[in-house]
C-alpha cells in the first residue's frame, strides 16, 4: 500500500494544524477569521483524505477479523496510520517509534516495546468519526463568531485552534498517558475563551469554575491511568507499557488466567482483581464523570455553558463533551472491564438515568433557550452513558454514533442560537414570540434541528438512539437493571421532545413578539454566510440519519474488540466460563421485532448479537 | 597516612572541587575589587564569566572516582556532577535575573555572595563527609544571611533576614547534634561508612540512637526543604526579602536539602538497596507524614493568600511536600522483590530530581517576572497588582502564565513531567511491608487532590492577569536580563514539559534505579 506512508503524514497533520494555527492566527490580525477559515477548510479537506483512506482500510479489515474467533486471543485495539511506524505494513500491528520519554532503567532501542510514553497517534473505527466531527465542527463555530466576536479576534480563533488539536489529540491518541496530555491540554484554551469572551458578568467565575471542576477530576483519572498501567505489567516480562493496545491484552490476560483459576476453585486472585478494577474505575471515571457530565457533577456546565459566547458553547458540547464519553470508551470500558460491568450500569448508570430525568425538567423549566439546549445536551449525553455501559455491540455501536450526531445537533441547535443572538443580543424565551412569520427560512431549518435533537426518524439521532436502546435491552447484563435504565431512557426521548417543542412553540408560533434588535434595520431572515452554516448542518443531520451504515461498518471491527472484552468480564462477573459468540452464521430464531421484545433469559445471548443487528436495518428501512 | 591510596585520595581533592574554587575564586576577585569599583555592568559581567569558567572546568575537567572511598570527603558520582551542573546554570540564571534588583552600590557583595551560595550548593552535591557536608551547607547559609541584609532598608527586610539567620543558624545546630550521633554510632564522619555500618546493623535489630539521629537531620533539612513544620520563616522571608534573592532562597536551599537528605541517608548510594533506613523503619513513616503535612498544609495556607509573594511561598512549601515523595518512594526500593521482573520504572530519587528541575525553572522564573515588573516606587505586591498584565504586558504575562500552568502540573509543561513521575512512582512502590501498606498510594490521592486544591490559587493569578483590565500604569522596568532570564526558563518550561527526555535521562543517570537483576536480595526477606 502505497499510500499508508502519506496518510500517515496526514494523520500527523490533523494534529499539527491547529496546534501551528494556534500559534500563526494570532499574528494575522485583522485578517485572522478569514485566515481560520481558510485553515479549518484545509484541516477538513485533510480529514476528508483520511477518511477515504481509512474506510476501505478498516472495511478490509473488519472482513477479515470477523472471522477470527475472539476467544483464541484477546484482541487489543487496532490503530492505522501510525505515524512514526518504522516497519508495519498493512494488517501488522502497528506502533509508533516516536518516544517522549522512557521509564526503562536500560536505555532501549527506538521501536522495540518498553515502559515508554510515546507519541502514539492512530485511527481506528471508534475515532475515525469523531475527528472528523471535530474536524468540521469548527468552521460552523467560525462562521458563528464571524461577526460576533470584534474583541482581539486573532487570539480567539488561535484558542479555538488550540482546543480543535487538543480534542483531535485526545481522540487519535493510543497512548494513555498522551491521551490524558491532550485531554488536559484543552482545559488551557476553553478557560481563556470562556473568561475573556464570554458574555455574562460571571464569565470569569465559570472559567474558573470549569476549570478546578475538570482538573480536579482528572487528577483522580491521571491516578487511575498510571495505577492502570503500574497494576497490568506484561505477563512475562513484566515490563510496564503505556500503550493502549498493549494494556488491553495484559489486561485480558491478566483476568483470563484469575478467571481460569476462580474457575479451578481459587477466586482470591479473581477478587483481589476486582477489587483492584474498583479503586481504578472509581479513579478513572472521576474525570470523565466532570467531564461528560453526569448528574451530580454537572454543576459547572450552567454557568460555562450559560456564560461563553455561542460559538465556544458550540465548541463545548460539540467536542468537549465527547471527550468524557470517549475517555469511558477508549480508557474505562477496555481497562477496567469486569468493574464497568458490575458499577457501570448500576451506579454509573444510575446516576445517569437519574440525571436524564433532572437535566430534562430542568430544561423544561429553563427560560433561556441557551440553557434549555445546555440542560438537554445533559439529558442526551447521560442517555449515551447508559449506552456505553450496556457494553454489547448495539450499545457500543449506538453510542459512538450517537456521540458524533449529539455533537453535530446540539453545535447546530446552539448555532442557531447564535443567529437570534446577532439580532437580538439575546435568547430569553419569554421575549420572543411568533418568529415563523417573521423569519421563515431560519424557522424551517430551526426546526429540522430540532426534530434532529429530539429523534424524529430519518434524522440523525434517532439511528443511535434505537441502538443504544436496543444495547440497553439486552438481558444479558445481569440484573434487571438494564430494563429499567433503559426505560428511563425511552422516557428521555419523550421528555426531550416535551421541552424542545414547548420552546419551538413558544418562539415561533404564538403572536409575534421581538426585543430591541441590535440594529435600527429591520433585521434580515437568514444571510448566505448563514445559511451555508445552518444549511451544512440540517443536510448532514438527515444524512447521517438516511446513510448511518456506512459508519457503522467502518466502526464494526473495534466495536467488537470491545463488546468481547465485555463479554469476557461479563462471564467473570458472574462466575461462569466464556462462551464466545459471534454474529455469524445469523441465528433463524431471530424475528426481525422491534428490539423491546428482546429480554430472554440469560443464557441464549447468541442471538441476541444477530438481533441487533438485525432490529436496527429494518428501522432504517423503513425511514427511507 | 602511608598509605599511597589514601594519599592520593586526599590530594586528589582539589581535582574534584575546581568549579567550585573557581566560582569562590571569582567570587573572592569580586568582594575584592568590589570597594573599588562600583559597577553594576562590571560585575555582572566578572560573575558571569566566573560562572562560565566554572561550566568549562566541569565539562573538560577529567575525574574519577577516589580509590578509597570510604575516607574521600568529596566523590564525583553521577549525582554529585548532576547537583553540579544544576548549580551553575541556576547560578548563570539568577545573575541575569538579580539585574533587575542589583544597583551600583552592592553589586560586587551581591554577585559574590551568589556565586558562593552556588558553590556551597555544587559542593552538597559531592560532599560524602558529614563535616564536608556541613560546611557546604553553610557556604550556601552564610552568603544568604549576607544578600537578605544587603538592601534591607525597611522593617520588612531587616525582620526577614533575622527571621532567616536565628532560625537557619539553629537549623545548624539541630543537624550538627544528629551528626554528633551518627559519629557516635559509628565511629567515622565519612557517609559511605555510615549508611554501611548503619545499614548492617538494621539488618539485625532497630538501632533507635541511630533513628533518632536520622530524625534530627530530617528535621535540620527541614528547615532548607521549608517541610511542614520547619516552615514559619518562608513567607515573611519570601515577603520581605529582596525578589532576586528570594528566588534563589526558594531553590538553592531545596536542591541542597533534597540533596543532603538523600546522602545521610544513603539514597545516592551504588546500590540504594541497601540503605539504612528502609520501608522496615519508622523513618520513611516519618518522611510520609511529613510530606502529606507539608503539601496540605502549604496549599491550604497558599489558598488565603493575597500577596503574591505570600502565595509563591507557600506554593514553594507545598512543592517541597512533593518532593518529599520522592524521598518516601526511594525507601521502598529495597523492598522490590527481584524476581517479579517487574521494573520499578521509578527509583523515587530520579523523579524527585526531575521535579526539583522544573520546580527550579517555574519558580525562579515567576520570581523573576515579578522582578521585571516590579520598580522601587510602584512593588508588585498583591496579586491585585497583576490585574490587566496580558494587555500591558504580553510577553511577561505570557511567561507567568507558562510558569503557573507549569505549577499546577498542566500537561506540556515541566512541571507535569515531575508530578508524573512522582505519581508513577509512589503507584509503582510495592505494598507489602507492614509499616507502609498501601500508604504509597494513598500519598499518590493526597498529592492529585492537594494539586487539585493548588490549582485554585494559580488559576486565580491566571485570571487576575487575563480576564481583567488594567488599574495601574504599566511598568517602566528596564531590567532587560532579568526579562531574558523569564522569557529563556518559560521556554525551557514548555521545552521540557513537551519532551522530558533530556531531563529525565540526566536524572536517572543521576540516580540510576536498581536494575532488575539485584546482586543480592534484601536480607529482611
Amino acid at each position: 500500500m502505497s499510500t499508508f506512508p502519506v496518510v500517515r503524514v496526514l494523520v500527523l497533520l490533523l494534529v499539527l494544524l491547529p496546534l501551528i494555527s494556534a500559534v500563526l492566527v494570532p499574528l494575522c490580525g485583522r485578517l485572522a477569521r478569514r485566515v481560520s477559515l481558510v485553515i479549518a477548510s484545509t484541516h477538513l479537506v485533510l480529514t476528508g483524505v483520511v477518511i477515504l483512506a481509512a474506510t476501505e482500510t478498516l472495511s478490509i479489515r473488519a472482513a477479515e477479523e470477523i472471522r477470527i474467533r475472539g476467544d483464541i486471543e484477546a484482541q487489543p485495539f487496532h490503530p492505522e496510520f501510525v505515524p512514526g511506524d518504522t516497519g508495519g505494513r498493512h494488517g501488522n500491528e502497528q506502533r509508533t517509534s516516536w518516544t517522549l520519554f522512557s521509564l526503562s532503567a536500560v536505555p532501549a532501542k527506538p521501536g522495540t516495546p518498553g515502559p515508554n510514553i510515546q507519541f502514539y497517534l492512530g485511527i481506528d473505527g471508534l475515532n475515525l468519526w469523531l475527528v472528523a466531527l471535530a474536524s468540521f465542527m469548527i468552521i460552523p463555530v467560525i462562521l458563528v463568531s464571524w461577526e460576533s466576536i470584534t474583541e482581539k479576534p486573532g487570539a480567539f480563533y488561535g484558542w479555538l485552534f488550540l482546543l480543535q488539536a487538543g480534542v483531535v489529540g485526545a481522540f487519535l491518541a493510543f497512548d494513555v498517558i498522551l491521551f490524558y496530555i491532550f485531554f488536559e491540554l484543552t482545559l488551557i484554551p476553553a478557560f481563556f475563551l470562556i473568561g475573556r469572551w464570554g458574555v455574562g458578568s460571571g464569565r470569569r467565575d465559570a472559567a474558573r469554575k470549569f476549570f478546578l471542576y475538570t482538573l480536579a477530576g482528572s487528577l483522580l483519572t491521571l491516578i487511575g491511568v498510571i495505577g492502570v498501567v503500574v497494576t497490568n505489567p506484561h505477563p512475562a516480562t513484566g515490563q510496564l507499557t503505556f500503550s493502549l493496545p498493549d494494556l488491553m491484552v495484559n489486561v485480558q490476560h491478566h483476568m483470563h488466567n484469575a478467571h481460569q483459576k476462580a474457575l479451578a476453585g481459587d477466586p482470591s486472585d479473581l477478587a483481589a482483581r476486582h477489587t483492584t478494577q474498583f479503586w481504578l474505575f472509581v479513579a478513572l471515571m472521576a474525570g470523565f464523570m466532570v467531564k461528560v457530565p453526569i448528574w451530580p457533577f454537572h454543576t459547572w456546565l450552567p454557568s460555562a455553558y450559560g456564560e461563553a459566547p455561542i460559538g465556544v458553547t458550540m465548541l463545548l458540547s460539540a467536542l468537549m463533551a465527547k471527550l468524557g464519553a470517549f475517555g469511558i470508551l477508549r480508557l474505562v470500558l477496555p481497562l477496567v472491564p469486569d468493574a464497568a460491568i458490575q458499577y457501570g450500569l448500576p451506579v454509573i448508570g444510575s446516576l445517569a438515568a437519574f440525571g436524564i430525568v433532572y437535566a430534562a425538567l430542568c430544561a423544561f423549566a429553563s427560560k433561556d433557550m441557551k440553557m434549555v439546549i445546555a440542560y438537554s445536551s445533559v439529558s442526551h449525553l447521560g442517555f449515551l452513558v447508559l449506552g456505553l455501559f450496556a457494553f454489547n455491540r448495539e450499545g457500543l455501536s449506538g453510542s459512538v454514533l450517537h456521540m458524533v450526531n449529539h455533537g453535530l445537533s446540539t453545535g447546530a441547535l446552539f448555532a442557531a442560537l447564535g443567529f437570534l443572538l446577532e439580532r437580538y443580543r439575546t435568547t430569553e424565551m419569554n421575549r420572543f414570540g411568533g418568529l415563523m412569520g417573521r423569519f421563515p427560512g431560519f424557522a424551517f431549518l430551526t426546526f429540522i434541528l430540532v426534530l434532529a435533537s429530539i429523534g424524529m426518524p430519518g434524522l440523525n439521532n434517532f439511528v443511535s438512539e434505537m441502538m443504544m436502546l436496543a444495547g440497553l435491552f439486552n438481558a444479558r447484563n445481569p440484573g434487571v437493571q438494564g430494563l429499567g435504565l433503559a426505560v428511563v431512557a425511552a422516557l428521555s426521548i419523550f421528555m426531550s421532545a416535551w421541552y424542545m417543542l414547548t420552546m419551538v412553540q413558544c418562539v415561533f408560533f404564538n403572536p409575534l413578539k421581538e426585543p430591541e434588535p441590535v440594529t435600527a434595520v429591520a433585521a434580515p431572515d437568514v444571510t448566505r454566510r448563514e445559511f451555508v452554516l445552518l444549511g451544512t448542518l440540517v443536510s448532514l443531520c438527515l444524512a447521517l440519519g438516511l446513510f448511518p451504515q456506512l459508519l457503522i461498518n467502518t466502526m464494526k471491527a473495534d466495536v467488537r474488540v470491545l463488546s468481547i472484552v465485555g463479554d469476557s468480564a461479563r462471564a467473570r462477573v458472574q462466575g461462569v466460563p466464556y462462551v464466545y459468540e459471534d454474529e455469524a452464521p445469523p441465528p433463524p430464531l431471530v424475528s426481525p421485532g422491534p428490539p423491546i421484545g428482546a429480554p430472554g433469559p440469560k443464557g441464549k445471548g447468541g442471538g441476541f448479537k444477530g438481533k441487533g443487528g438485525k432490529g436496527k436495518n429494518p428501522l432504517i428501512g423503513e425511514e427511507e | 597516612m602511608t598509605d599511597p591510596l589514601l594519599q592520593q585520595t586526599l590530594k586528589g581533592v582539589f581535582r574534584l572541587a575546581a568549579p567550585e574554587i573557581a566560582l569562590i575564586g571569582t567570587a573572592c576577585v569580586v568582594f575584592l575589587f568590589g570597594c573599588m569599583y562600583n559597577r553594576r555592568w562590571l560585575w555582572f559581567a566578572v560573575s558571569l564569566a566566573g560562572v562560565g569558567l566554572a561550566a568549562i572546568l566541569a565539562g573538560t575537567v577529567k575525574t574519577q572516582m577516589p580509590a578509597v572511598v570510604t575516607a574521600a570527603p568529596i566523590i564525583p558520582d553521577t549525582a554529585a556532577a548532576f547537583v553540579r551542573w544544576v548549580a551553575i546554570i541556576t547560578a548563570a540564571v539568577l545573575v541575569f535575573v538579580s539585574w533587575g534588583e542589583v544597583d551600583g552600590a552592592n553589586a560586587a557583595e551581591y554577585y559574590g555572595c551568589l556565586l558562593v551560595a552556588a558553590a556551597g550548593v555544587s559542593l552538597v552535591g559531592r560532599a560524602n563527609d558529614l563535616i564536608t557536608l556541613f560546611l557546604a551547607l553553610e557556604l550556601l547559609s552564610i552568603p544568604t544571611y549576607v544578600l537578605l541584609y544587603l538592601p534591607a532598608r525597611s522593617k520588612l527586610n531587616q525582620e526577614a533576614a533575622a527571621k532567616y539567620f536565628l532560625l537557619s543558624v539553629m537549623s545548624s545546630a539541630i543537624m550538627l547534634f544528629g551528626f554528633s550521633y551518627l559519629y557516635g554510632l559509628t565511629g567515622s564522619t565519612n557517609l559511605v561508612v555510615i549508611t554501611d555500618t548503619v545499614t548492617k546493623a538494621h539488618a539485625e535489630t532497630l538501632n533507635p540512637m541511630a533513628l533518632l539521629a536520622a530524625v534530627f537531620v530530617v528535621a535540620a533539612m527541614g528547615f532548607r526543604i521549608t517541610a511542614v513544620p520547619f516552615h514559619f520563616y518562608a513567607p515573611d522571608v519570601y515577603e520581605g526579602g529582596p525578589l532576586g534573592v528570594v528566588a534563589q532562597i526558594a531553590f538553592f536551599p531545596k536542591v541542597a536539602g533534597f540533596v543532603a537528605l538523600a546522602r545521610v541517608l544513603g539514597l545516592f548510594a551504588s546500590d540504594p538497596r541497601h540503605i539504612p533506613f528502609d520501608a522496615y523503619t519508622q523513618l520513611p513513616l516519618l518522611l510520609w507524614i511529613l510530606a502529606i503535612m507539608t503539601m496540605c498544609v502549604g496549599n491550604v495556607l497558599a489558598l488565603l493568600q493575597d500577596n503574591i509573594r505570600r502565595m509563591l511561598a507557600y506554593s514553594s512549601v507545598a512543592h517541597g511536600g512533593y518532593m518529599l515523595m520522592g524521598v518516601v518512594i526511594a525507601s521502598s526500593l529495597p523492598d522490590v522483590n527481584p524476581d517479579a521482573k517487574n521494573q520499578p520504572g521509578i527509583g523515587g530519587m530520579d523523579a524527585l530530581l526531575v521535579y526539583l528541575v522544573a520546580y527550579g525553572m517555574m519558580t525562579i522564573g515567576a520570581f523573576a517576572v515579578i522582578l521585571f515588573l516590579s520598580t522601587p516606587d510602584r512593588p508588585v505586591e498583591s496579586i491585585d497588582d497583576l490585574a490587566g498584565l496580558g494587555r500591558t504586558h504580553p510577553v511577561s504575562a505570557a511567561a507567568m502564565a507558562i510558569f503557573l500552568f507549569s505549577l499546577i502540573g498542566l500537561p506540556l509543561t515541566a512541571g507535569f513531567a515531575g508530578k508524573l513521575l512522582l505519581f508513577i512512582g509512589a503507584i509503582n512502590a510495592p505494598t507489602h511491608t507492614t509499616e507502609m501498606r498501601d500508604l504509597y498510594r494513598v500519598m499518590a490521592i493526597v498529592a492529585a487532590v492537594n494539586a487539585a486544591v493548588a490549582a485554585y490559587y494559580y488559576l486565580r493569578v491566571i485570571g487576575v492577569m487575563y480576564l481583567r483590565s488594567p488599574i495601574r500604569q504599566p511598568s517602566d522596568s528596564r531590567a532587560y536580563p532579568t526579562a531574558l532570564a523569564a522569557v529563556v526558563l518559560a521556554g525551557a518550561t514548555l521545552f521540557f514539559g513537551i519532551y522530558p527526555q533530556p531531563i529525565v535521562k540526566a536524572a536517572r543517570n543521576a540516580a540510576p534505579v536498581p536494575a532488575t537483576k539485584a546482586t543480592v536480595a534484601n536480607p529482611k526477606q
